[in-house]
């Protein structure tokens, strides 16, 4: 039990240095430096800038001095917005962000999963039907036309709901629509053919040979055993929530990390992109782990398997 | 003779799939008296397995009871309502599958699951019920019975796995069990056990067992009288002596001829059944076994035969068994005389 | 048991056909032809794949036949849409103009009889009465700004007459006068370019990978998995950014960054399939016949792998048109004047307010793509699903 716990916490560090090392480099790979797309700058103004940034260093110590900033979890300043550390950018955007991102995440659990039961259990029946062409339509088409249409019918159109902004509690309505949909959709599908093969099991007989109720066997035996895979694709679903969140947060003009991001690429931002980047990392990490552990819960073969 | 404990007649269920009907149950009757052990033998597809899930209405989703009853102390169990028949499953029927290592949940303790089903059916405690769950994991003989009630199915060996199925189905005395190939995924000193274990609580509970198999060696072992099925019928049905001593059937024979008798010495050809079981969705008009059976006659291939009695007690499906079929040994040549 | 009577004859030893008692009944197929037989009934998983080769035969040769270029601008005939509504103007002469009125841009333009767009028809502003004057011959037209009401010079309000398809741009044009059509097909050009080049991509690292890894088996597998487990882990979207951001923007580099990335699940498919069939004894047996070690991979193991490969391809390249138009539209795909699915989508949100259906073909463009694909690749999988077999 614990050395698996204690395995998947080196992994997770593992891989966490693995993507710092990887976006450090990746960065500093890019021609040319940070400030060159400025306009021309007097050699000393520069001398004075690389002084500060320390850009003058051997790339190695830079990435040293870059670690220690991320031990004491520093991502250092930010270099086109003069004053500000990346640190203040994510701690700006993450209040906007973690609240649509997290009523999304329990939009694809509360949603996702109940329609993949109900479309299971009445396979073939019309609920099935409906839900699968829905689920079909929500994994085929992109995020960010979902966005764009329902911000057109809804806001524009019909004036539900504001255009932009969270001021307005009906503001959350489309960006958690739109940054959800494809995952509701995708985890119903994935409920249901997960159910699906687990109602077709051997110990489902054995259950209702016991003589237990529908509703025992359903949700005792059927729906634990389901649920396995819904667990692991949590994982992915968040990173794909922070990816997704690029684009609703550009399109509803929400203030959130997201957009921060998506702002320090266009302005070639270096250290925000790569201060964002492992800071969406690490979340995605921590999640991970949860998942995990979750996962530990739900399937004891687990500790049996890693065990050996 | 005492009234049976159970009384089938004339059950027929059906598959229904997209490439049309399936018959996989034509017509079966047989009768179980309490304490007695009926051992069903057939190959795979035979329908003998669909026979006992028919029984107890666990049919998957596309198979349906189309005719026949049940009469399982005076209620027939086809057409009892749903909820009256979950009663009595697990409770006065018990029921043991072929696969130890699918039939239990992986994802909940054995005790669990030997728990649930106690308090399903009786009104106890929860530590009354943990406590029965130990004593029948004794009956099995699962050492450190209260130990092992907190293991998965994975900590498991499949023999052991099949003592906890057994378990699982003794937990609320069974007046019927229910053993679907409850040897064939184990390994051959593991079945000499598993077996031996059924037939002592058998002989100890007091309790009717249909046990179904492919293998005619269980059945010799356990069993009192013999079901020898084939097309979805019963080809033939006799006391276990009979079946070995006097096959009447030419499938029974077949089979018979198919499996080494190391009584026999070492000698003896093994002979197998030519050709596969009949296409149960276009069944055979007549005999089923007709089309592989070294004795077909043309009427074999266009009328099925009736069952006859070749002695009280032992029927047998077969048109040789008709007073003016020509004589073939061993099969009809000493009803004449 | 009452024994009723048989004839005779039917005590006669039965007719034997040979070998009738080994005939199964159901005709086999090979695995390859029912796998074909379960693909071909699949009448959605049909439908996607007739589209995918409708598609790719448009996006070759539609850009070839299509009066328009992608980058030809013409400022005067901006955004016009697909569709309109006529108006007709007799002047004293008896001469007829017929013209239709865009309320985005609050301009009016001269239309042929047979649906072309003769060009704009320049009136004179008021910016004071909010209201702009034409004139056809000897007759005058007003448009009123804020009601948006054409009114003729006899106090007559114009009202629209029947709909018109646009015959010069039959999608009309976008913001800078470019021909949507023209640009829709390139872009469909760009998209599947950029998803079959990268899955490609993505399919040869992720074979060689995965069937190195597989096949050499032991320390070196356990390691190379750990790597795959730890790159599976990277958000790997992000990383694609991360590539774009270095290379800068441009179609070379979108498919360098989508294609060094999405390869772990074909290696580890690659890697399981290997490891399956590296016990099976036709691989033993052409290893003791003297079979080379790559004749083994390319002859022996590929074929019987290709199954699961092809679904995991399938599926890959709707997630690389996604993640292509994903990065165009937050500015990292291809540069303008190029296009793409993703860039048309994103200057068509630009102008979501005034021109809203300008919307409509990149979003149906890309989301039947996905249904196609989507559709192809459950039902491939399906099809090659042996459980599913009866």
């Amino acid at each position: 039990m614990t050395g698996y716990v204690m395995q998947r916490l080196v992994l997770m560090l593992v891989t966490l240095l693995a993507i710092i090392t990887l976006t450090f480099f990746l960065m500093h790979a890019v021609p040319g430096g940070p400030f060159v797309s400025d306009k021309m700058m007097a050699p000393e103004i520069q001398a004075a800038i690389n002084a500060k940034y320390h850009l003058d260093d051997p790339v190695w110590l830079q990435y040293l001095n870059y670690l220690k900033g991320i031990a004491s979890f520093d991502l250092g300043p930010s270099f086109k917005y003069a004053g500000m550390s990346v640190n203040e950018i994510i701690a700006e955007g993450l209040p906007t962000t973690l609240k649509v991102g997290v009523l999304a995440l329990i939009c694809v659990v509360s949603l996702g999963v109940p329609l993949g039961i109900v479309a299971a259990l009445n396979r073939n029946r019309w609920p099935d039907t409906l839900v699968m062409v829905v689920a079909t339509i929500g994994v085929a088409v992109p995020s960010y036309v979902i966005a764009t249409v329902a911000l057109y019918l809804f806001a524009l159109r019909l004036g539900w709901v504001p255009t932009f902004g969270l001021d307005d509690w009906r503001g959350y309505f489309l960006p958690v629509f739109a940054l959800s949909g494809f995952w509701i959709s995708f985890i119903a599908r994935l409920a249901r053919s997960s159910l699906l093969e687990t109602l077709q099991q051997d110990y489902m007989i054995t259950a209702k040979a016991k003589g237990l109720k529908p509703g025992q066997i359903l949700f005792k035996h059927g729906l634990r055993n389901s649920l396995i895979p819904v667990v692991t694709v949590l994982g992915p679903v968040v990173a794909n929530l922070i990816t997704g969140s690029f684009v609703i947060e550009q399109i509803f003009a929400l203030p959130g990390i997201g957009r921060h991001f998506v702002l320090s690429i266009t302005n070639r931002d270096y250290t925000a992109i790569m201060g964002i980047t492992i800071f969406y990392a690490a979340v995605l990490m921590v999640m991970i782990f949860i998942v995990d552990m979750l996962y530990l819960v739900l399937d004891p073969r687990i500790k049996y398997r890693e065990a050996r | 003779m005492t009234a049976p404990l159970l009384s089938v007649s004339d059950l027929r269920t059906s598959f229904f799939t997209s490439r049309g009907e399936v018959q996989a149950v034509r017509g079966v009757s047989f009768e179980l008296r309490p304490g007695e052990i009926l051992g069903i033998v057939g190959e795979s597809g035979s329908g003998k397995s669909i026979t006992c899930m028919s029984l107890l209405g666990l049919l998957k989703s596309n198979g349906r009871v189309i005719g026949g009853s049940a009469l399982f102390e005076g209620q027939d169990l086809l057409t009892l309502d749903d909820r009256d028949l979950r009663r009595l499953r697990g409770d006065e029927i018990g029921m043991i599958f072929q696969d130890p290592m699918t039939s239990l949940n992986p994802t909940l303790t054995v005790g669990e699951q030997v728990i649930e089903t106690i308090l399903r059916h009786r009104r106890i405690s929860r530590a009354a019920a943990r406590q029965r769950a130990i004593e029948l994991f004794e009956l099995v003989r699962i050492p450190s019975a209260a130990k092992r009630l907190r293991s998965y199915p994975h900590e498991f060996s499949g023999g052991m796995r099949q003592r906890v199925m057994i378990a699982i189905a003794l937990s609320c005395d069974p007046k019927l069990l229910i053993a679907d190939e409850p040897t064939t995924a184990l390994d051959v000193t593991i079945q000499r056990q598993v077996l031996a274990l059924l037939k002592e609580l058998q002989s100890r509970l007091g309790m009717a067992v249909i046990l179904i198999t492919h293998d005619l060696g269980v059945i010799a072992e356990t069993a009192d009288r013999v079901l020898v099925m084939y097309g979805g019928m019963v080809m033939e049905e006799a006391p276990v002596r009979r079946i070995f001593a006097r096959p009447s059937h030419p499938y029974t024979r077949g089979l018979l001829a198919s499996i080494p008798d190391l009584r026999d010495g070492a000698h003896q050809r093994l002979t197998p059944i030519p050709g596969s079981p009949p296409d149960m969705r276009h069944p055979p008009a007549g005999c089923p076994f007709a089309p592989r059976c070294t004795h077909a006659m043309a009427q074999c291939a266009n009328v099925l035969p009736p069952v006859y009695d070749v002695e009280p007690g032992h029927g047998s499906r077969c048109w040789l068994h008709h007073p003016e079929a020509p004589r073939v040994e061993g099969v009809n040549d000493r009803e004449l005389a | 048991m009452t024994d009723s009577p048989v004839a005779p004859q039917m005590w006669e030893p039965a007719a034997r056909v040979a070998g009738a008692a080994e005939q199964i009944a159901a005709p086999s197929l090979t695995y390859w032809q029912d796998v074909r037989q379960r693909l071909w009934r699949n009448r959605t998983a049909m439908a996607g794949l007739v589209f995918i080769i409708l598609l790719v035969i448009a996006a070759i040769f539609g850009p070839m036949v299509s009066p328009h270029t992608y980058y030809d601008q013409d400022l005067k005939l901006a955004n016009i849409p697909p569709a309109f509504q006529l108006y007709e103007v007799t002047d004293g002469s008896g001469e007829t103009t017929r013209f239709f009125f865009n309320s985005g841009n609050l301009n009016i333009y001269e239309v042929t009889d047979d649906g072309r767009i003769a060009g704009l028809i320049r009136g004179k502003k008021d910016l004071i009465k909010k209201q702009t004057l034409f004139t056809f011959g000897d007759v005058e037209v007003t448009l009123h700004t804020p009601t948006q009401t054409l009114t003729r010079g006899d106090g007559v309000v114009l009202a629209p007459g029947q709909w018109q398809w646009n015959m010069s741009n039959v999608f009309g044009t976008d913001q800078l006068g470019r021909d949507v059509l023209a640009r829709q097909l390139y872009g469909a050009r760009i998209s599947l370019t950029v998803a079959f080049v990268a899955t490609l991509v993505n399919f040869f690292i992720g074979v060689f990978y995965g069937g190195i890894s597989g096949y050499l088996g032991g320390r070196i597998d356990t390691l190379m998995m750990r790597i795959v487990e730890v790159i599976a882990t990277i958000p790997l979207t992000l990383y694609v950014i991360l590539i774009m951001v270095v290379f800068n923007s441009g179609f070379f580099s979108v498919i360098i960054a989508i294609g060094s990335v999405y390869w772990v699940d074909m290696a580890r498919i690659v890697r399981g399939q290997i490891l399956t069939l590296k016990q099976q004894d036709y691989v033993a047996a052409a290893r003791t016949m003297g079979a080379s070690t790559g004749r083994i991979l390319t002859r022996h193991l590929l074929p019987n792998s290709i199954g699961p490969i092809l679904v995991a391809l399938t599926m890959l390249i709707p997630s690389a048109i996604f993640i292509e138009s994903f990065m165009s539209f937050i500015g990292l795909g291809v540069t303008p004047p190029e296009a793409s699915w993703g860039t048309l989508t994103s200057e068509a949100v630009e102008t979501l307010r005034a021109y809203p259906y300008q919307m409509f073909f990149p979003a149906a463009a890309i989301s039947l793509t996905m249904f196609a694909f989507n559709f192809l690749g459950d039902g491939l999988r399906d099809a090659l699903d042996p459980r599913l077999r009866t």
